[in-house]
């Protein structure tokens, strides 16, 4: 059941991109492909659910011997535990979505057919990702969706800005898979297999918790090697310059890959790698996700993309959920990232929506509009390096909610939820237990640098509120400031409009805050994270949390068993749960609600009360205004020294093949050329040549010669005998 | 009359035979030549029958018998040969018979 | 050696052999060729009756004179018009050739008589003249009844395949 479940999930969408490869391709378009891929992407939502209840009480494993190389044997199989199965849903729920959504935004696109295959193909490449259950078969997943992405950041290749962006994103990327295929291969050293469960062996979390101490440095930096891939794939800092970029994609792929799915793929792997992260790597990884939040959401405040802003705020999120993993709330950062999938997908097909408003008016093709597009952006390129496409620029919307009331509301609760307003929006919950994560990590350790990171992550929560209201403000309150646009502008139609009503209600509480209670998503033990000090918060959330779950699923008693029998970290991290008490959680809920607050505040004195100036403000503090505005230089920084480093590099490797290997090579040739084949052709022609035109005039002069006795006369022949026979008669009286 | 009257005569003849083919410039005289080689070595087996075998002894004449009849073969081969050739070529001059010449 | 009748007689064979032999190679022309060596074959035949072979040199009569010269000169008449052979011996080749062909000739010959002169067991052996009974009852035997049946019927085979062979090899046209 679960073997057939799982390949129809795996193969509906790959079979829906194949028929576009035979059908496709042949006929040059398949012009119903959007039903086929959508069809195929709901199947396997379907048996996503149907999965879910299977795989419910005990994880699942299914393996295959793949490769044997003497002795080291590559499987290739899945895995299925809760995280999975979620996954999987989140992917195909927020894929079909997306889908579906495609189906009227990317109406009348020349390449309207491809669109759909590609989404197939990234699908079916997420999903193998996800049900992997070895580093192989995850890494094959990621390069797929890698490549997927390349393809699809590219679609509108006929834009040089597109063109450029996919290059970036696949180069940028796989910086960071360099880093992962080298932790890969440190772990595969040790461990000669890269299965990270046990089958037939032991598998990688197995044998790295039977590891001594004396192997921890070097645990840490195969760990941190991997995180380098999450670090490339969910654009954390410092690799985050790409996904920006990317979001000169269609608006649906940047909703299903660069906010929900894919980017997320980062965390997820870190997720399936907790058991191994050490002390140090943890670290690492809180560092990185909680710097990375607080980056991209400072960049976020002062962008007039409207995708641009989602583009930062996922970054940003994305770093939230890598900071939970790093402080060790597993659940957590699972639960963000499921909440972050849906109502950032909202946010996304939200703006596409406003989007395709402004596209829809000039009711011509997305061909004509995209070289129109791109005029634009040659012309009115903007001083300080950054184009804006002029229907994606917030200056130039506003007034729209009466214009737009379904995408209005829509989105509004997804701002609400990302923006952490209370109890009723999931993105609360979520960014409510990192937050006490991180802090109840800090008191656990009881050091200052720990508290640093919950400051960061208050104040990144809270400049989330800020900027996603400060984008709800200027897209749809106030004035219309493009009197022209705004008038051709209307709602989009119900395939569009559908979507985001759906995952408008994924937004509310009701259906994540069922599935992220700690004993369904159960933390791994991590046998190389030794809390110093016995939590404080541990030990009267455990047994409240547990049986609130055994009464909702009726969970088993051995896993109830193996929660009491847990490592003494799971229990640090107890205040993971849904319901977790603790003066941790306490505390961070109180400051949470409180900072949302007040950027959702300050967000309505600039933006709409404009009580504030925000001008006023960015020129008072222009110095930060221009760190903010210019990104933190890091495409300065990577233009001006990377890539001018590596072309400067390239120029000296140039002018070193110029002249010394072009000069070598030359000097050889012409050594060989001039002297060593004039001796050799010398020798060819006049020892060689003569020696066998010596023979040949040797013999044929010889031959004429000899030619003579055969005269053919008969006589002559009987002469010789006759005189011979006479002679060796003589010869041998003779003797 | 000794044995060696015969042998010299037919050394004679022999030698004579020889001379005729190596030099007559004509396939006929050849044949002559050939015949007459033939005759000088029958004279050769009736002679030892005569003076070194036994008397009642005649197998050397035997011997002398069947070499007229291979004579009389070989001639009868020889000028269909010719005639084959005179056909061939218009000439039975061995020394222009020289296909065969490298 | 007393100097008798037959002693006389034989050295007039032995002359005329010798003699007509010598005519044979030399004469230019053809068919005086051919008429000499009947003379030289009936000197043979005389030879034989001298060494008491007298059905050898029936044979010798009959089959040589009477059919291998007759074919000889019938090969004369369907070969060629011209019986005589060019008087002047044009070419240095030819001269060559007749020059070299006698010394061979004359080397062979001397090797002969040295070989005839100094065999020992050769020496000696003279013609006791004693009669013999006519051989021809007695070849009879040999080849009909004797050991040399089986040669007998060889040869006779041999013949026969030469005188097809020759009929075939001399036909005009040569049909496939």
């Amino acid at each position: 059941m679960i073997v057939s479940l799982i390949s129809l999930i795996l193969l509906c969408p790959l079979a829906a991109f194949a028929v576009f490869g035979l059908l496709g391709l042949a006929n040059r378009r398949f012009p119903r492909q959007d039903y086929l891929s959508t069809a195929a992407m709901l199947i396997a939502l379907a048996c996503s659910f149907l999965l879910l209840r299977e795989v419910v009480p005990k994880p699942e494993a299914h393996t295959l011997n793949w490769i044997s190389l003497g002795d080291v044997t590559f499987s290739m199989g899945f895995y299925l535990d809760s995280v999975t199965v979620i996954m999987l849903i989140v992917v195909t729920l927020v894929s079909s979505l997306v889908h579906i959504f495609s189906i009227g935004y990317m109406h009348g696109d020349p390449r309207y057919p491809r669109f759909f295959a590609y989404l197939s193909l990234f699908s079916f490449s997420m999903l193998f990702l996800v049900v992997s259950d070895n580093l192989l078969g995850i890494y094959i997943g990621w390069e797929l969706v890698g490549l997927c992405s390349y393809l699809l950041i590219g679609f509108w290749f006929e834009k040089d800005s597109a063109a450029n962006a996919c290059k970036k994103a696949f180069l940028t990327t796989r910086v960071g898979d360099v880093g992962m295929f080298i932790g890969m291969m440190m772990l595969f050293a040790k461990f000669k297999t890269l299965s990270l469960y046990d089958g037939e062996t032991d598998g990688i979390f197995t044998l790295a918790a039977n590891l001594n101490t004396g192997d921890m440095v070097w645990l840490s930096i195969a760990g941190i090697l991997i995180f380098c891939g999450a670090i490339g794939k969910s654009a954390q800092m410092p690799l985050h310059t790409w996904l920006p970029d990317a979001m000169e994609g269609p608006t649906p792929v940047s909703a299903l890959i660069h906010a929900a799915t894919m980017v997320a793929a980062g965390v997820y792997l870190t997720a399936r790698m907790f058991p191994i992260l050490t002390e140090t790597s943890s670290l690492v990884i809180a560092y990185v996700g909680g710097i990375t939040a607080l980056v991209a959401a400072t960049i976020a405040i002062v962008r007039f993309d409207i995708k641009r802003v989602l583009a930062y705020s996922t970054i940003s999120q994305l770093g939230y959920m890598m900071l939970a993993i790093g402080v060790g709330s597993y659940v957590a950062g699972l639960f963000h990232l499921t909440t972050h999938a849906f109502f950032k997908a909202l946010l996304f097909l939200g703006s596409g929506s406003v989007i395709h408003a402004f596209h829809a008016m000039h009711a011509h093709g997305h061909d004509d509009e995209h070289a129109h597009e791109h005029n634009e952006d040659a012309e009115t390129e903007h001083v300080l390096g950054s184009e804006i496409p002029s229907d994606q620029d917030m200056r130039n919307m506003g007034g729209l909610r009466h214009k737009m009331p379904i995408t209005f509301i829509t989105m509004l609760i997804a701002t609400l939820s990302i923006s952490g307003v209370p109890f009723i929006f999931s993105g609360f919950w979520s960014k409510d237990k990192i937050l006490a994560g991180v802090l109840g990590r800090a008191m656990e350790w009881n050091s200052a640098h720990h508290y640093i990171l919950f400051v960061i992550a208050l104040l990144a929560a809270g400049i989330t509120a800020f900027y996603m209201f400060r984008l709800i403000f200027m897209t749809f309150f106030g004035e219309p400031r493009n009197q022209e646009m705004h008038d051709m502008a209307h709602e989009s139609p119900l395939s569009m409009t559908v979507p985001l009503i759906v995952l408008a209600i994924l937004s509310f509480p009701v259906v994540n805050t069922l599935w992220f209670n700690k004993d369904y998503v159960k933390p791994p033990p991590q046998p190389h994270l030794h809390a110093p000090t016995h939590a404080q918060v541990a030990p009267d959330t455990k047994t409240g949390g547990t049986g609130f779950a055994l009464s909702i699923f009726g969970v088993s008693e051995a896993v109830a068993a193996e929660e009491d029998a847990g490592h003494g970290t799971q229990d640090a991290h107890a205040d993971d749960g849904h319901h977790g008490h603790g003066p941790a959680h306490t505390i961070a809920m109180i400051l949470s609600i409180c900072v949302a607050g007040l950027g959702i505040f300050l967000s309505w004195l600039f933006y709409q009360r404009r009580t504030l100036s925000a001008e006023s403000v960015a020129t008072t503090f222009r110095p930060v205004y221009n760190l903010f505005w210019h990104k933190y230089y890091f495409d300065e920084f990577y233009d001006g020294v990377l890539v001018a480093l590596t072309v400067w590099k390239a120029r000296l490797f140039a002018q070193f093949d110029g002249s010394v290997v072009d000069g070598i090579v030359n000097g050889v040739g012409v050594v060989t050329r001039d002297i060593l084949a004039a001796f050799v052709g010398f020798f060819d022609n006049r020892v060689v040549d003569g020696l066998v035109n010596r023979v040949a005039q040797v013999t044929w002069v010889v031959g004429g010669r000899i030619r003579r006795i055969q005269t053919g006369a008969i006589q002559t022949y009987l002469f010789v005998v006759l005189a011979g026979i006479v002679l060796l008669i003589l010869i041998f009286r003779a003797l | 009359m000794t044995l060696q009257h015969y042998l010299v005569i037919s050394a004679i003849l022999f030698t004579l035979g020889i001379f005729a083919v190596l030099t007559r410039r004509n396939a006929i005289s050849i044949l002559m030549g050939i015949e007459l080689i033939l005759n000088s070595c029958n004279l050769n087996f009736a002679a030892f029958s005569r003076f070194v075998t036994p008397s009642d002894d005649i197998n050397g004449q035997i011997i002398a018998i069947f070499g007229i009849v291979l004579a009389a073969a070989e001639a009868a081969v020889f000028l269909a040969i010719i005639l084959a050739i005179y056909r061939e070529f218009g000439s039975i001059r061995p020394d222009e018979v020289d296909t065969l010449k490298g | 050696m007393e100097f008798t009748l037959k002693t006389f007689i034989f050295y007039g064979f032995a002359l005329m052999t010798v003699a007509s032999a010598l005519l044979v190679v030399t004469v230019r022309n053809i068919v005086h060729a051919a008429f000499s060596l009947m003379v030289t074959l009936f000197g043979v035949a005389g030879l034989y009756v001298f060494l008491q072979a007298d059905f050898l040199a029936a044979t010798q009569v009959i089959v040589y004179v009477g059919g291998i010269l007759v074919l000889i000169l019938f090969g004369v008449m369907m070969t060629s018009g011209h019986f005589e052979m060019p008087r002047q011996i044009k070419s240095r080749i030819e001269r060559g050739q007749l020059l070299l062909g006698g010394v061979v000739a004359l080397a062979l010959f001397m090797l002969l008589l040295t070989v005839i002169a100094n065999t020992p067991a050769w020496k000696n052996l003279i013609d006791d003249g004693t009669e013999l009974p006519p051989t021809t009852e007695k070849i009879g035997e040999f080849i009909l009844a004797g050991e040399f049946l089986l040669p007998f019927e060889v040869v006779s085979v041999l013949l026969l395949v030469a005188l097809i062979g020759a009929a075939l090899i001399s036909r005009k046209e040569v049909r496939d």
